[in-house]
């Protein structure tokens, strides 16, 4: 069985997502009520990467975002958990990268890899949290930020879990929501 | 040895196991049945799923291993043991698998290859190959479009170097109401607009150049870009300066945005769309390999682990029941009859085991039966045994070889052996230093040689100890197997001396009545005839009457002395007991003797343990006279006589104490055909004596409730001893005994 599997294993790819992936730094303002998260993240760049999107692959860009309310003696309680997602793909026909917000639908193009990632890893002003939700008490925020192979078919996604390597998410980012 | 398990009832727990077993099994069929359904309806669910199922497959795999390999080591194990039934489970696992698992190896790698093929179909060259061509054309498509306005706007910019600001707004206008440019801007110093003109009426700013743009024209070189827009638009953006050159220190350029054909644009975003899905599933394409293989290997696994476990777990199912008939047969043949099976079903190996049970049922009940048929033959046996040992007759059953398979005590003491410990012996064997049974074997041997095998007689066997007479019956063992004898034997010395006794008593009686009266008075005539005519008579014939009137005197009395003899032999004085010390006794008498005959040596050794006996103390006298009287008389004419006279005590069972004198002398000793009558009247050797003497004796002692036996002592000369009671109550007890054996003896 373990030489089956060995065999079957043995073309899976090396990771394709090396290098760095963190979140550099993250902090919320509040404005008219409304928390905005303001994040810098760096995203690897590779060659892999760079033959992935021109081979027509399309990079899913997340950044997960989580708030948890403390409690003493019991485990936090989730208090709220979203994701701003975004897409990365490279135009063939006009040699330009694109970043897609999915939810927006809004896109942007840039001529460099660099660049786009670039605009990827600066998140400013994203609504994450209303004041309302709030109760007193004290508040953690996390970030972490995540890239996969974006836009399989859910069956196929399905089987990729077996040799998937096109999936990397970042350590949490965490601090306390100030009083 | 039992089997564990094999006893008592069929279980009911193995069942209610199988039970929920197949429920549990029918609980995960129809849920992935339902998880099926799910999944064609709803892929994202089973996605979601799918980690889980995988997991759980894996598990299934890993534990499936795990008992895959207890299950074989366990078989290899048994099947080196020689367990049973392990060779049939081996075959027939070995069958079941290699029936199970080639065919699922062939649907394995022909699915494999199925799969390899198919996927790799889909990626063909030529599509490939289209696909870019596709692109290339879109590419130079645009390109010309870009080329032109990118030239256009340079050809513009570098008319309006020297228009004044009136002529370049006026002619930006105009130049993108020609062009149907969707904006048109002059950009001076840090990015401030000089002079724009935009297609939508609505908007009046400009859209911000991008950095990129800025630093290309800064470097006073034109830009060009096709941007494709979110609804499948193309922009191009075109940028240039108004002058090359970097010294003339004028930085205004021109900024222009165009709109690519909306047909154009489609089909370029076809081909883009196009390429970039292809793109993507060829990038899938080994990774997808790799999973379908991983997940037919991974239910390849599965069905083969399940089946070659099933295959294993039925073969033991359909061999213990022939497990459990061995080890059951290997218990009833090892005397184990409370082996039960338990029934594994109602087929025909359940009705195997169904007729195994009964079988031993029944054999217990039989070995049941005959252990109970054993007891009471041994309860019989034993009783048979006691009544044997309490017998004073003697019982031997032998063989026709004389080999003794049952004997009593009684039969051991009345042959002087200890027959008990010849059981199993033939009788010959012990016949070495024992005379008595050397006749008794003779005369056993003679009739059987002789073809009698039932015969009643009497036999007279001498020994040391004197004749003993025996009556001796023998009759063929009852039963089938009739090669044993039983011989039933009587020591009868003491009722036929019992027998002479009382006749003797009676002659005696008799003598004493019927001659002892005439003597007197021919006595007293013999003297009247003497005095009246001795004087009268001539010399001559008084001498003759005078010879002959005295020897009748004489003889008178000497038949005098004898009747009186006999009268105290006869006569059964009242006894008076006291209690003396026999010791003393014994040394006054011994002391008499001495003084009597100094000529011979007599030894005195006493007991001291005899302090005093309660007796009657005349008689006791006259027993010791008597036997030292019969010692000395032997000893006439022995060159040195010795005469010895003992005392022993004895304790026997219980109080009953006793004492033993033994009177021994170096003399000739009984002649042997006397030795049985030594102690019958006129039973004599000596020349001299009324030969009542030892008759006396004997008399005396069983009077005191004691016995009296002679014989000759190895080393030569006689042995009398007399056992004496020591005490009245031992007297009664065991004259009580004694007149029991009698009467015994008379029935018999």
């Amino acid at each position: 069985m373990a030489i089956a599997l060995a065999a079957c294993s043995g073309q899976a790819h090396a990771d394709a997502l090396d290098g760095v992936l963190e979140v550099r730094s993250a902090y919320v303002s509040m404005e008219g009520g409304v928390f905005l998260l303001h994040a810098r993240i760096e995203y690897p760049v590779s060659p892999a990467i760079r033959d992935a999107l021109h081979d027509g692959v399309t990079l899913t860009v997340d950044l997960d975002t989580r708030i948890e309310r403390e409690r003493r003696f019991w485990f936090n309680a989730d208090v709220q958990e979203l994701t701003l997602r975004r897409e990365l793909d490279y135009h063939a026909v006009s040699d330009r990268y694109l970043v897609r917000d999915v939810r927006s639908g809004t896109q942007k193009s840039f001529a460099t890899l660099e660049e786009a990632l670039a605009d990827l890893g600066a998140v400013d002003g994203w609504p994450v949290l209303i004041e309302p939700q709030l109760a007193p008490g004290n508040y953690r925020i996390s970030v972490r930020a995540g890239v996969r192979r974006g836009r399989l078919p859910a069956s196929l996604h399905a089987l990729m879990f077996w040799t998937d390597d096109w999936h990397r998410v970042s350590e949490w980012y965490t601090w306390s929501l100030p009083d | 040895m039992v089997a564990p398990g094999l006893t008592g009832p069929a279980p009911a727990k193995p069942r209610w196991r199988g039970v929920a077993l197949v429920l549990l099994w029918a609980g995960v069929g129809v849920g992935a049945l339902l998880l099926l359904a799910k999944s064609v309806q709803n892929s994202g669910e089973f996605s979601r799923l799918q980690p889980w199922i995988l997991l759980l497959n894996v598990i299934g795999v890993v534990a499936l291993t795990a008992l895959l390999a207890r299950k074989l080591t366990q078989l290899v194990r048994d099947y080196r043991a020689h367990v049973p039934g392990s060779r049939l489970t081996a075959r027939t696992v070995a069958i079941f698998g290699a029936l199970v698992v080639a065919p699922l190896l062939i649907v394995y790698l022909f699915s494999l290859q199925f799969l390899n093929r198919g996927i790799d179909s889909w990626f063909h060259v030529e599509v490939k190959q289209g696909l870019n061509d596709a692109l290339v054309l879109s590419r130079a498509a645009l390109d010309l479009r870009v080329r032109e306005y990118s030239r256009h706007t340079e050809n513009l910019a570098h008319s309006l170097v020297n228009a004044t600001a009136e002529d370049v707004a006026q002619r930006v206008f105009e130049e993108r109401r020609a062009t149907a440019a969707l904006e048109m801007a002059v950009y001076g110093a840090h990015e401030r607009i000089i002079a724009a003109s935009l297609e939508n009426p609505l908007e009046s700013i400009p859209t911000r150049p991008p950095s990129d743009l800025v630093r290309q024209v800064g470097e006073r070189r034109a830009y060009v870009s096709l941007e494709p827009q979110a609804g499948g638009e193309y922009l191009i953006r075109t940028a240039a300066p108004f002058t090359e050159s970097l010294t003339r220190g004028d930085d205004r350029y021109l900024v222009a945005i165009y709109e690519v054909p909306t047909q154009l644009a489609a089909l370029s975003e076809a081909v883009q769309h196009a390429y970039s899905q292809y793109g993507e599933l060829a990038a899938l394409r080994e990774p997808l390999k790799s999973s379908f293989r991983l997940t037919l290997t991974l239910v390849l696994l599965l069905a083969m682990l399940a089946a070659i476990y099933g295959a294993i777990f039925s073969a033991q199912r359909l061999v213990r029941p022939v497990q459990d008939l061995i080890e059951g047969t290997r218990a009833v043949g090892k005397g184990d009859f409370g082996t039960r099976l338990p029934l594994p079903s109602r087929d025909e190996m359940g009705f195997l085991v169904h007729s195994f049970n009964d079988m031993t049922k029944r054999l217990r009940r039989a070995r049941e039966e005959a252990t109970r048929s054993q007891r009471v033959v041994e309860r019989e046996r034993e009783r048979l045994a006691i009544i044997l040992a309490r017998l004073s007759t003697g019982v031997v059953v032998v063989d026709r070889e004389l080999t003794v398979s049952i004997a009593n005590q009684a039969a051991g003491a009345i042959l002087g052996t200890d027959l008990s410990a010849a059981i199993g012996r033939a009788l010959p064997e012990l016949t070495a230093g024992n005379e008595r049974l050397g006749q008794f074997v003779a005369a056993l041997v003679v009739r059987f040689g002789a073809g009698r095998e039932e015969w009643r007689e009497q036999l007279d066997l001498d020994g040391t100890s004197g004749r003993r007479t025996l009556m001796c019956a023998c009759t063929p063992q009852p039963g089938a197997d009739r090669d044993g004898y039983v011989i039933v034997f009587d020591d009868i010395t003491m009722l036929l001396q019992a027998q002479r006794d009382a006749a003797w008593g009676e002659v005696a009686r008799r003598l004493a009545h019927e001659i002892k009266n005439p003597l007197t008075p021919i006595q007293l005539s013999a003297e009247l005839m003497r005095r009246r005519f001795l004087s009268s008579m001539s010399p001559q014939d008084a001498e003759v009457l005078e010879r002959g009137t005295r020897t009748i005197v004489q003889q008178v009395e000497t038949m005098q002395q004898m009747v009186n003899a006999f009268s105290e032999y006869a006569r059964a004085p009242e006894m008076r007991i006291t209690r003396f010390n026999l010791n003393q006794l014994a040394s006054e008498v011994a002391d008499l003797y001495r003084s009597h005959d100094p000529r011979v040596e007599i030894r005195l050794e006493l007991d001291e343990r005899i302090d005093g006996i309660e007796a009657d103390r005349g008689r006791v006298r006259q027993i010791l006279n008597n036997l030292v009287i019969n010692a000395l008389e032997a000893l006439d004419g022995v060159a040195t006589p010795r005469l010895e006279l003992a005392t022993r005590f004895e304790q026997a069972a219980g109080d009953a104490r006793y004492a033993i004198v033994t009177v021994c002398d170096n003399g000739p000793g009984f002649q042997r055909e006397l030795l049985g009558r030594v102690f019958d009247p006129y039973v004599t050797s000596k020349p001299k004596g009324t030969g009542l003497g030892l008759a006396i004796v004997k008399k005396i002692v069983e009077e005191h409730g004691g016995r009296i036996d002679a014989d000759n002592r190895p080393e030569g000369g006689a042995r009398i001893r007399v056992v004496l009671p020591m005490t009245d109550s031992t007297r009664s007890a065991s004259g009580i005994r004694e007149r029991r054996a009698e009467l015994r003896r008379e029935i018999v």
